[in-house]
């Protein structure tokens, strides 16, 4: 069988006519869809956290030689790990916010004992640090 | 002395006739189109040699060709027909996919999916022709101008056809420098081609990036659920690279694994084309309805684009429908050089870009939908 009888035969009509509204329905959408991801992305996105505000300079501080100053200027920031913490997530924070040198000023606090260890690798500050 | 008469009995030089030593030509054809001329080396060249090894008469009942149980081509060949090297193709594509051009500018999404009606007309003629339903559906995909999905689609459909098919889709695609500019010339007044595009509609953030490739697996497979194989790969590829975690996956996705895939998928779809196998009328009318489709889709995204100006105050330039088609980033390029050709300053690429990987997806949203249409 040829010719129009076949494609009526075979549903031909159908198909074509189907499947093009599909798919352009389908490409329509999504276009649609990614048109407004942005706005929706801004709906749903939620405001950040006011952590701690950190208002350096850094700069102005050395932190590897000052570290009284040092641990005074950053115990804010950890607030949200609560009294004790892994010095993992302390050199964590220390990258997100992008502080300068964040290994060996942990290891500089650490020797002086501004970080206190409480055992099974929990640090906490040292309690009277903000007095000094 | 017999043994000797027997040995050259079994020699591919007593075995061959001109059908072998046509296919081997169009095999040295293909390979020399790859490395003289550059048309799409990297499909090409694998395909042209494959041409050459799968016409190279043997004697049968040893287990040497590809469509010989147990033979090593066979194995090879069990990527292309169970699907599996599509998909992975797929999965190194969505990786090496930047859709930021796509999400700034939605709108020309619509021109990928106008350039899938040169699919549908081409099933409307190849059931005229006197093809079966499910052999009409795989030479219609050639209209997607997507390698990978045609083969797919053939694959589950039409295995017989995979051969001319794929050969067909490929030739098409390194065709399309010959092909496409006339049509775009046809179809738009110089005017419409001098239409500048603006820069960006506006930034797309890390986030919308990040979004995209889980709303439009969800979305697309969804609608289309026979799409799944391609898109999810696709999407996940795409998801790898944007989420910047797994840098490594993406990077071999990208690289090796799609590498590999083409390799195999080019070389054994060659191979596959052994004479008394592939040389038949019906591969032919293969080739003939391949060139229309290829033809009508180009000619429906440039003919939707100028519908899209009737409605639209920004103009768009119509040549950048032409690009619907998802022969990336071939046709994507096509398009900028035709562009450049009437105004050297008009910078097509991007928006073209944006039509090229909506066509990527729209053509394999076409695939899931005519496997479905020929499940029931």
């Amino acid at each position: 069988m040829v010719g129009l009888q076949a494609i009526s035969a075979h549903n031909g009509w159908a198909m074509a006519i189907t499947g093009s509204i599909i798919v352009m329905g389908g490409l329509s959408v999504l276009a649609f869809i990614i048109s407004q991801l942005h706005k929706m992305i801004g709906l749903f996105e939620k405001k950040k956290k006011e952590a701690p505000h950190f208002s350096k300079p850094v700069a102005d501080i050395d932190v590897l030689n000052d570290p009284a100053a040092t641990a005074r200027m950053y115990q804010p920031l950890t607030a949200d790990l609560g009294d004790s913490f892994l010095l993992a997530d302390l050199y964590r924070i220390f990258e997100r916010e992008q502080l300068p040198h964040p290994h060996l000023t942990i290891s500089a606090l650490r020797e002086a004992k501004h970080l206190q260890s409480l055992g099974d690798g929990l640090f906490s500050w040292k309690k009277d640090s903000d007095k000094q | 002395m017999e043994l000797f008469i027997g040995f050259l009995k079994n020699t591919g030089y007593y075995l061959a006739d001109m059908r072998y030593v046509l296919m081997i030509c169009v095999g040295i054809l293909f390979c020399f189109l790859a490395t003289a001329k550059k048309y799409e080396p990297l499909l090409l060249l694998p395909i042209g040699f494959g041409i050459i090894v799968g016409n190279i008469p043997f004697f049968k009942g040893f287990g040497l060709g590809i469509y010989e149980n147990n033979s090593v081509l066979h194995y090879l060949y069990f990527g292309v027909t169970s699907g599996l090297y599509p998909s992975i193709v797929f999965l190194g594509l969505g990786a090496m996919t930047d859709f930021s051009s796509m999400l700034a500018r939605p709108k020309l999404m619509l021109l990928g999916a106008a350039a899938q009606m040169g699919i549908y007309f081409t099933l409307l003629s190849a059931l005229a022709l006197g093809f079966a339903p499910k052999e009409a559906a795989s030479v219609a995909i050639i209209g997607g101008a997507d390698g990978p999905t045609s083969i797919f689609l053939t694959a589950k459909l039409a295995p017989h056809l995979i051969g001319p098919i794929a050969i067909a889709a490929y030739s098409y695609m390194a065709l399309i420098p010959i092909i496409q500019p006339p049509i775009m010339r046809l179809l738009t007044t110089r005017e419409e081609r001098l239409i500048r595009m603006p820069d960006t509609d506006r930034p797309i953030t890390r986030k919308e990036l990040l979004c995209f490739p889980i709303l439009g697996v969800i979305l697309c497979c969804f609608l289309a659920p026979a799409s799944i194989p391609l898109l999810g790969p696709f999407f996940f590829g795409n998801f790898m690279k944007e989420s910047r975690v797994v840098d490594r996956l993406a990077k071999t996705a990208s690289t090796s694994i799609i590498d590999t895939a083409t390799i195999f998928l080019g070389f054994t779809v060659g191979a596959s084309t052994q004479a008394d196998v592939f040389l038949t009328g019906k591969s032919v009318g293969i080739f003939l309805l391949g060139s229309v489709a290829f033809s009508i889709a180009t000619a429906s995204g440039v003919i939707f684009a100028k519908i899209m100006n009737v409605f639209m105050k920004e103009k768009i330039n119509p040549l950048l429908g032409a690009a619907g088609v998802s022969a990336v980033p071939g046709s994507a390029r096509e398009v900028h050089l035709v562009g450049l050709k009437e105004d050297p300053n008009n910078y097509l690429l991007m928006h073209a870009m944006a039509c090229n990987a909506s066509g990527v997806i729209g053509s394999a949203i076409c695939a899931g939908i005519l496997w479905s249409f020929m499940m029931r």
